[in-house]
Parts: C-alpha cells; sequence; structure tokens
C-alpha cells in the first residue's frame, strides 16, 4: 500500500512517515499544496494523509481539486482546530476521514490502514478472540463457553475491540464509534466501561485478553 | 429632578414673570395713566367706569394672548429638550446594554454637529476601540491554542513513538507514560479554550434539529451509572417527561455529561445521584442533583468561571480540564436557555438547566 503524507511540519511528517513505514506501508511526503497536486497526479495513491494547513495552496482547496478531476483516493484530514464543524466541512468536500491534531500515531495508522481496505470490511458474525466469542447477530458473547450479560454500550465496545484483533484502538476512534462522540467529552467514559468489560469477560478467566496501552488505548489480543 | 423637567420649570418661571410683568404695564397703561389724565383734564365724554374697562381689558389681554403664549412656551420648551436631549437618552440606554458582544454596535448621529453630535461620535469611537481589542484579544486566543497544537502534537508523536521501543527499562516507559499523559491533559485544556473562544466569537454553528430530550436523558443515565460505579454512587431517573426541544443532539449530549460527571466527581462514595426532566410550559427544566459536600453559597455564581474549583484541596484529587461548567453554560446559553446550580453546605447540590423551545412531538 503507498500513501501520499501532505505535511508542512517537517517532525510531524517525520514521525507519520516512520509509523506508516513501519506498518509496511510505502510513504511519499510533500510539505505543501502544489506538490501534493502533482505527486497525485503523476503516482495513484492508495491512501492520502492531508494537513488542512499548508502554506500557500490548503488542504481543503486540495482535497476539492481532487475530487472535481476524478481523482477518488481515499482521504484521511489532519486538522489543528479540531472542530465539529470543520470535520463536517471536510467530510462535505471529500474526505473520507477526518482526525483532529494532536492525534495518537496509532489511531492515525489504524485509520489509514481502514482507508486503504475500505469496503472490505471483515463481515464475519462470529469474532474469536482466543476462547472468547462473539456472536454479532444474537449479541451473545461467551467466555470458555459462559455466557456472559453486557450491556449495550459494553458490547459496542467489545465487538469494536474484536473486529481489530492485536491492534491498539484508540480513545478518539472508541469514542466516536462507540459513543458517536466526535470530539473529547472530557470524562472517563472508555476506562470505566473498559473496567467493566474486563470484569466480565478477564477476571475469573487466564489468560487475559483485554490490555491498556497506557495513554494511547485498548487493545484485545490471545497471547500468540 | 432631570435635566428636561429643570429647564421646563426655568421655561414656566421666565414666562409666568413676563406674564406678570405684561400685565402690570398693561394695568399701568390702561388703567392708571387714563385715570390720572382723566382727573388732571376731566373730558365731559369720559364718564363711563374706566376702572372697570381698564381691568377688564388687562384680564382680556392675559386670557387670550398670555395664557396662549404660555402654554405654547411650555409646549415648544418641553418638546424642544426632548430633542435636544434625545441623544443623551440614547446614550444611556446604548451604555447600559453594552457588553463584550455587541460593541460593533454604533448609535445613530444626528450630524447637525452640535455638543451631543460630537459626544455620539466620541461615544462611537470608544467602543469601536473596545471592539478592536476583544477582537484582538480573541484572536489571539484562536492563534495561541493552534499554535500550541503543532508542538503538543510533535510532543505527542515523539512519546508515542519512545514508547513503542521494547526495550525500554519499566522505569523509563513511566516516566514518558506519565509525559503522555500530562501531553493529553494540556490538550484538552487547549482544545476547551479554543471552543469557548470560538463559541464566543460567535464561530460555533450548532445544529437546530428536534431532540427527544427524554431519550437522551437515558442514554445519560446508562453513562452516569457505568462512571458512578467505581465510587458505588446510585444513579436514578426521576419524573422524567417525554419532551422534544429544537437543539444540537452533540452539544446537549455533552451538556448532560458535563452535569453527570460533575454530579459523580464531586459527589461522596456511596452517595446518589437523581437526574429528573419535566415540562413546564415552553420549556423543559433538567435537574441533576448529587448528595456531595454542597458548595458556600458565595462560591455558587462562580463555579461558571474556567478553571475555578470551589474546593481547593479537591483540585488535585478531581481530574478534568476545568472548563466543563463553563461549555455546559455555553451550551445551554446557546440554545436560549439558562443553568443554574442550587446548593449550600451539607445540603443536595441541583443543577438545573432551563432549554426553551419545546415543541409537540407527532404520537
Amino acid at each position: 500500500m503507498r500513501v501520499l503524507v501532505v505535511e508542512d511540519e517537517r517532525k510531524t511528517a517525520a514521525f507519520i512517515r516512520k509509523a506508516l513505514q513501519t506498518e509496511g506501508f510505502a510513504v511519499d511526503v510533500c510539505p505543501n499544496g502544489e506538490e501534493a497536486w502533482a505527486a497525485a497526479r503523476a503516482t495513484p495513491f492508495d491512501a492520502m494523509v492531508l494537513d488542512i494547513m499548508l502554506p500557500g495552496r490548503d488542504g481543503l482547496s486540495l482535497l476539492r481539486q481532487l475530487r472535481q478531476n476524478q481523482n477518488s483516493t481515499p482521504v484521511l484530514l489532519l486538522s489543528a482546530r479540531g472542530e465539529v464543524n470543520e470535520r463536517v466541512e471536510g467530510l462535505n468536500a471529500g474526505a473520507d476521514d477526518y482526525l483532529p491534531k494532536p492525534f495518537v500515531i496509532a489511531e492515525l495508522v489504524a485509520r489509514v490502514r481502514a482507508l486503504g481496505r475500505r469496503g472490505a470490511e471483515s463481515r464475519a458474525t462470529i469474532l474469536r478472540v482466543g476462547n472468547l466469542t462473539l456472536d454479532t447477530i444474537t449479541r451473545q458473547a461467551q467466555r470458555a463457553g459462559s455466557p456472559i450479560d453486557l450491556t449495550v454500550r459494553e458490547y459496542r465496545l467489545l465487538e469494536f475491540l474484536m473486529r481489530s484483533p492485536g491492534r491498539i484502538c484508540g480513545r478518539m476512534a472508541i469514542l466516536e464509534k462507540v459513543w458517536d462522540y466526535h470530539f473529547d467529552p472530557g470524562s472517563n467514559l472508555v476506562d470505566v466501561n473498559i473496567m467493566r468489560l474486563r470484569e466480565k469477560i478477564d477476571a475469573d478467566y487466564e489468560p487475559k485478553l483485554l490490555h491498556t496501552v497506557r495513554g494511547i488505548g485498548y487493545l484485545i489480543k490471545a497471547p500468540a | 429632578m432631570t435635566i428636561r423637567a429643570r429647564l421646563t420649570l426655568w421655561f414656566a418661571t421666565v414666562l409666568v414673570a413676563a406674564m406678570l410683568a405684561m400685565a402690570l404695564l398693561s394695568y399701568y397703561e390702561l388703567v392708571v395713566e387714563p385715570r390720572a389724565q382723566a382727573s388732571a383734564h376731566p373730558a365731559p365724554d369720559a364718564k363711563e367706569d374706566p376702572d372697570e374697562d381698564g381691568a377688564g381689558d388687562v384680564v382680556d389681554i392675559l386670557a387670550w394672548c398670555g395664557l396662549p403664549a404660555l402654554a405654547l412656551g411650555l409646549g415648544g420648551g418641553w418638546w424642544l429638550m426632548r430633542r435636544t436631549l434625545a441623544p443623551i437618552t440614547a446614550l444611556t440606554r446604548a451604555a447600559e446594554r453594552i457588553n463584550e458582544h455587541n460593541l460593533g454596535e454604533r448609535l445613530p448621529r444626528s450630524g447637525n454637529g452640535d455638543e451631543l453630535d460630537r459626544l455620539t461620535e466620541v461615544f462611537n469611537a470608544m467602543t469601536a476601540r473596545l471592539h478592536d481589542s476583544f477582537g484582538r484579544i480573541r484572536e489571539f486566543t484562536l492563534h495561541a491554542s493552534h499554535e500550541l497544537k503543532t508542538p503538543l502534537t510533535v510532543m505527542h508523536g515523539e512519546l508515542e513513538t519512545a514508547l513503542q521501543n521494547g526495550s525500554l527499562a519499566p522505569a523509563q516507559r513511566n516516566r514518558l507514560e506519565s509525559e503522555l499523559d500530562e501531553v493529553q491533559r494540556l490538550t484538552r485544556i487547549v482544545d476547551g479554550l479554543t471552543l469557548l473562544t470560538r463559541a464566543d466569537a460567535g464561530q460555533i454553528a450548532l445544529a437546530r434539529d428536534p431532540v427527544q430530550l427524554d431519550e437522551l436523558l437515558r442514554e445519560a443515565l446508562a453513562d452516569a451509572q457505568s462512571l458512578a460505579r467505581p465510587a458505588n454512587i446510585q444513579v436514578t431517573l426521576a419524573p422524567c417527561d417525554q419532551v422534544t426541544v429544537t437543539g444540537d443532539r452533540h452539544r446537549l449530549r455533552q451538556l448532560l455529561l458535563n452535569l453527570t460527571d460533575n454530579a459523580i466527581k464531586y459527589n461522596h462514595r456511596d452517595g446518589t445521584v437523581t437526574l429528573g426532566l419535566v415540562r413546564a410550559g415552553d420549556s423543559a427544566q433538567i435537574t441533576i442533583a448529587n448528595t456531595g459536600p454542597g458548595i458556600a453559597p458565595e462560591m455558587v455564581p462562580r463555579l461558571f468561571d474556567p478553571f475555578f474549583r470551589a474546593d481547593s484541596s479537591h483540585s488535585q484529587a478531581v481530574e478534568g480540564c476545568g472548563l466543563g461548567l463553563t461549555i455546559a453554560r455555553w451550551i445551554a446559553t446557546a440554545h436560549g436557555g439558562t443553568i443554574q446550580i442550587r446548593s449550600s453546605p451539607g445540603n443536595v447540590t441541583t443543577a438545573v438547566v432551563t432549554l426553551p423551545g419545546v415543541g409537540d412531538r407527532k404520537p
């Protein structure tokens, strides 16, 4: 997968590049809109990470021009302003996703990966991690064969984590997908629900499946 | 006594004095003088009663000329005063009304170049300067929060990258993680300030959709129950009417979460939180009551100030960016509503949100 990163801030561009390369992506970096426009026309990218604030032509106008030229490369917008209005504006201009700065890199990587496999999301109805299973039709969770009662939120949280086993799910993504909050509500909702979920699926069992990555997010995985 | 009343009184006194002078003069001319002449040269035809006749003339003159002149003078003076003083009245009203949000308004000038026109001009110039300064402060805060995001992004990214190194010693890891926590706290503060500054500048557009408040409250109840579990606080729903208002669903959710979160954070262990929603005429009233220690009455009005904490000893124990209630108040007022906190030490603390514009829900 080949990704174009359009970011003028040198250090930010550097760690985004490093993280995406670690993930196994080929990464090109452009520091401004004009170069990005030329690069996007010359090479078919699988995804693009586009900062809104760029010297010269800004990210949104570049995005609009790409879409007018029938370029449908999936775009993840980055913005230092981080407002609900701006997010809506970005999505209307043709962006596929939006991430406010400062972001968790794991979050950015997960989103770029999701852009690349757009439409190819797992359709499995039975999710399985170790001896934990989740039936997405009956909404029934079982650990080692014993059923577990979950609230609606806990179910959605578990399903979200189990859709990408072994990968870190950032707090931001969890808030978006499970609570439909597109801004930080400034509360430890995610943490208390994870705590409760952990009591239900992990407390009485070994090995532990639900892990905390402090300051970043959570992941569910079975030991190798 | 107003200037207008004083000047009118002055007019009246002058007019009455003038009338009396006129009456005396007429009396002298018409009665005293002819009588003196008559006694000097008694004319045979002037036999009628000059005394009676002359005095009658004076009364006639006063009644037909003096009184209308008095009325005209007073009425005209009153009207002229009103016209002249109108700019002062307008200035007074404007000064009373003025606050940081309507500094852009200008008072209309008469344009006749008199002293009051000049005063209006100076007043307008002053509010224009204030408007500019407020605008610059707002601009500065917006730029500052935007500029802060760039280094925060770099710090966050680099700390996270560093943490990915699997060979970190536990102590090192711990330090990096704690730094990451602080970067995130700083980010929340910057985000909150940006939101409030933009809201202040009227740059945040709210959605105007029908929102079912009772449904939102039930959702908030579920979230509050999960937040309250670690401290063993009971969260219950008191009467909950079916109410639909026009507003921004996301912001109203944020409002409820901020208030329930506060009700839990500042509560005792094993305490209770009670949510309620009633319809009162055209408005909806949401109440969130908690059994916390209560707040001293003099502290209550300041609770909505940014970074204000009623109990300074609490500040370390309770996390949060210190802007929750300020944001909650903005959301309530942006919906045309109000927010109040009723509390006293040792009593139940209740946050009351009143939102207008209740619509009738289609069955």
